[in-house]
């Protein structure tokens, strides 16, 4: 038995095993429980590391590509060790881009209006009907290790952001990038190299944090055993929600509308004198300044520098510094959604895209750590404490 | 409050986190070592002899058992929303008829999703008229993907029917018999609540992030849709009708028990001592399957129960409900992979319960993974 003080903070979430059962500290909506063992990714709440595979972040923001990235996180092999495996992984994620037509008539023909969550949501589901048949093994297990599922996201998202911007379908062009065809996809014309760095960035640093909610749900379901569709299904149901990837559209609603540094700064202020809260700030997790943060905030500086938006910039930074005036004597740090919802932006992303463009890149984590759990997982099912009336018997009630 | 915090600060428990009370709930008890499942105080031996599932639907959702006034407002609640959106029903064209009906029915699912005004997805108040439009539009869209399997057009409701009677006329385009719609709401009574089990528990998650219902819904439903859980009553039934008699069961159960197979329908997380949906079921079974001529397939059934729970009983194994709900689906003719769709329809209940319950003051589930690279 291993007796673990997760909550505190001389914990850091790494271990040489764990032997269960174990003992840990429990907190509200399950904080400091163990759920899972893992190689794939390390988080640190208390220091504020995170690395991939063994890798800090920082070195990935610098460096690799997101397919590398993913590549990295599913099999924990980095370019060097297994180039051909990457280059056979790169051909897989972009040939599975090609979508039944039946699929994309599917999204097509859903009310323009639909959050584009739910046409991705609706997407995907069409696409494993599909991909499975029910003759296949209600696992699906091949096709985690396929790993087809990224490229598809992809393409749907891509099909999605075409819809809403009045465009036809087009597929992306052959062997282009995954960051490559959705941003030609998004702006209906060939990127530029810098919106391409800047896009697989953003889904670098997406790509996992630990169980959040959309991965545990997808965790928990593939428990059970369910087909990777369903699984997808349900991560990205989780993903809507207003509490987490939803945090970043409300983000733009509260910053596009200032106009100067002094209007943002006297809004912080009002905002927190009437108890509102500032969109992109505060993290279960983090009781520090989230470390993605200060890549993400250097990138966007330089995209708003080269598209004349450094006003937009300067902005964000006085609600930046404002909120961080006020919020951290309270333990209420920035988060990552507060830059990267304005990197979508100035990719040319409306707000209500930027949690299906977070999918993306949230497929490689969820990927690598459902693969990795099928090996050993057990199904989850917690106990619940009955607080309700003790039992009574139908004959006794007299019923008006 | 399941969300409100922690029972206990430190907690002991195992992979799965078995053994974690997560927290309180109201809704259902289901007490393992004497075998007893009740909803909100009721047993639920008591509820099948005696309660529509719309009155049971209404107990594990709100509470109480409905008044008579409560009860027709809440069936006619149900009945207004039968009628999901066209275009959810149309997405069955864009699908392969192979695929899973489940796969099928999650998609038309999606797809209605997309037809719920915006506002009640966020808005916490909203949220709470959404069972009735769950409950309803699922059973509608759930027939349709069955009928799709076989390539039948689909099939309007009947407002004349209860819900148990008019899915059954949806499902298979004629009203059933009385003896045959009690036994399959008998199922659905059983089914309604089974406390946080893996697919109640995936709903919480999504619904802790702010979600709306429908989103709760679908994660329960993926988690159902797994092997391990919904998909259980299939594997169990394929089990039964691959056997020719009695004696070859106990043949084949003999041999298998000797090289340690696990029994599909057999063991249950919880129950260490008969499930009691079990035998609340077990009449109902053997009525529906003497009446269709299949009265080998109930021996079978207890032969290969007598014999597996001989052996492992001692170990806390016995026959689950997995084992059992096969055996009503089949002589009502709904075929093998639509097993699972009854189970969802009826559990989705539970899930919204809890969802509702979580719902006010509840933090996002979010545990923790030990990095041991």
């Amino acid at each position: 038995m291993t007796k673990l003080r997760t909550l505190s903070s001389g914990f850091d979430w790494r271990a040489d095993h764990v032997d269960w059962p174990v003992t840990t500290d429990v907190g509200a909506g399950l904080a400091g429980v163990v759920a899972a063992e893992t190689r794939v990714m390390w988080l640190d709440p208390s220091s504020g590391q995170l690395a991939y595979r063994g890798v800090p972040i920082e070195a990935l923001a610098t460096g690799p590509d997101f397919e590398e990235v993913a590549h990295l996180l599913i099999t924990g092999m980095g370019s060097e060790e297994d180039p051909k495996g990457l280059a056979e992984f790169r051909r897989q994620v972009r040939s599975s881009r090609s979508l039944p037509t039946d699929v994309i008539d599917l999204v097509r023909g859903l009310d323009p209006s639909t959050h584009p969550t739910r046409m991705l949501r609706a997407g995907v589901s069409a696409l494993g009907c599909h991909e499975l048949s029910a003759e296949d093994d209600l696992a699906g297990r091949r096709h985690w290790e396929e790993l087809r599922i990224v490229g598809q996201v992809a393409a749907l998202v891509g099909e999605i952001c075409r819809f809403r911007g009045g465009h036809g379908p087009r597929p992306p062009k052959d062997g282009c990038s995954l960051a490559e065809g959705l941003l030609a996809a998004l702006n209906d014309r060939p990127p530029q190299a810098d919106e391409v760095r800047a896009l697989d960035l953003l889904w670098i640093l997406y790509a996992a944090h630990g169980l959040d909610a959309p991965t545990f749900t997808s965790m928990v379901v593939a428990s059970c055993l369910a087909d990777p569709y369903y699984n997808i299904v349900a991560g990205l149901s989780a993903l809507r929600g207003p509490k987490t990837g939803g945090a970043s559209e409300e983000v733009l609603a509260q910053l596009l509308p200032l106009r100067d540094t002094a209007e943002a700064e006297l809004w912080v202020r009002r905002t927190l004198d009437e108890g509102g809260v500032i969109a992109g700030f505060g993290h279960r997790t983090y009781h520090m300044p989230d470390p993605r943060v200060v890549i993400l905030r250097k990138e966007v500086a330089a995209m708003a520098r080269s598209r004349g938006r450094v006003d937009l910039f300067e902005v964000a930074r006085a609600v930046e510094s404002a909120a961080t005036r006020a919020l951290a004597p309270r333990g209420i740090f920035i988060n990552i959604n507060f830059y990267g919802a304005l990197l979508f932006h100035l990719l040319g992303a409306e707000p209500s895209l930027g949690p299906c463009l977070v999918a993306v890149g949230r497929m490689a984590g969820m990927a690598a750590l459902v693969r990795e759990a099928l090996d050993t997982i057990r199904l989850y099912r917690p106990l619940s404490r009955y607080v309700g009336p003790p039992e009574r018997d139908l004959d006794q009630e007299t019923r008006s | 409050m399941i969300g409100a915090g922690p029972i206990c600060s430190e907690q002991s428990y195992d992979r799965g986190l078995e053994g974690l009370v997560a927290g309180d709930t109201a809704i259902g008890e289901v007490d393992g070592l004497r075998g007893r499942l009740l909803y909100r105080g009721y047993p639920v031996e008591q509820l099948v002899e005696r309660a529509s599932f719309e009155e049971v639907t209404y107990l594990v959702l709100f509470g109480e058992m409905p008044s008579a006034q409560q009860l027709a407002e809440w069936k006619a609640e149900l009945i207004r929303w039968r009628h999901p959106p066209t275009a959810a029903v149309d997405a069955l064209r864009r699908v392969p008829a192979e695929a899973h009906p489940l796969a099928q029915y999650r998609t038309m699912l999606t797809v209605a999703a997309c037809h719920i005004p915006e506002p009640e997805n966020t808005e916490l108040d909203a949220q709470w008229r959404r069972p009735a439009r769950i409950l309803s539009w699922t059973a509608d869209l759930a027939a349709s993907a069955i009928r799709h399997l076989r390539r039948e057009e689909p099939v309007a409701p009947r407002d004349d029917l209860g819900y148990a009677a008019n899915f059954l006329y949806q499902t298979l385009g004629r009203v059933p018999s009385a003896e045959t719609a009690r036994a399959f709401e008998a199922s659905l009574v059983v089914q309604a609540e089974h406390g946080l089990h893996a697919a109640a528990f995936s709903a919480l998650v999504v619904i802790s992030t702010g979600a709306d219902l429908g989103s709760a819904v679908l994660a329960g439903m993926g988690a159902l849709s797994g092997a391990r859980h919904g998909g259980a009553n299939q594997l169990a039934f394929q089990m039964l009708a691959g056997l020719r008699d009695p004696d070859h069961a106990r043949e084949w159960a003999r041999e298998a028990l000797a090289r340690g197979h696990r029994f599909p329908g057999f063991g249950h997380r919880v129950y260490k001592c008969p499930d009691p949906r079990v035998a609340a079921l077990e009449p109902f079974a053997e009525t529906l399957l003497t009446a269709h001529g299949k009265e080998h397939l109930w021996q079978i059934y207890l032969a290969l129960r007598e014999e597996v729970e001989g052996a492992l009983g001692g170990k806390g194994i016995f026959a689950n409900v997995d084992s059992i709900t096969g055996l009503l689906y089949h002589p009502i003719g709904l075929p093998v992979s639509a097993f699972p769709i009854p189970f969802c329809l009826a559990i989705q209940t539970g899930w919204m319960a809890h969802c509702l319950e979580y719902l006010p003051g509840g933090k996002v589930i979010a545990p923790g993974a030990v990095y041991v690279g």
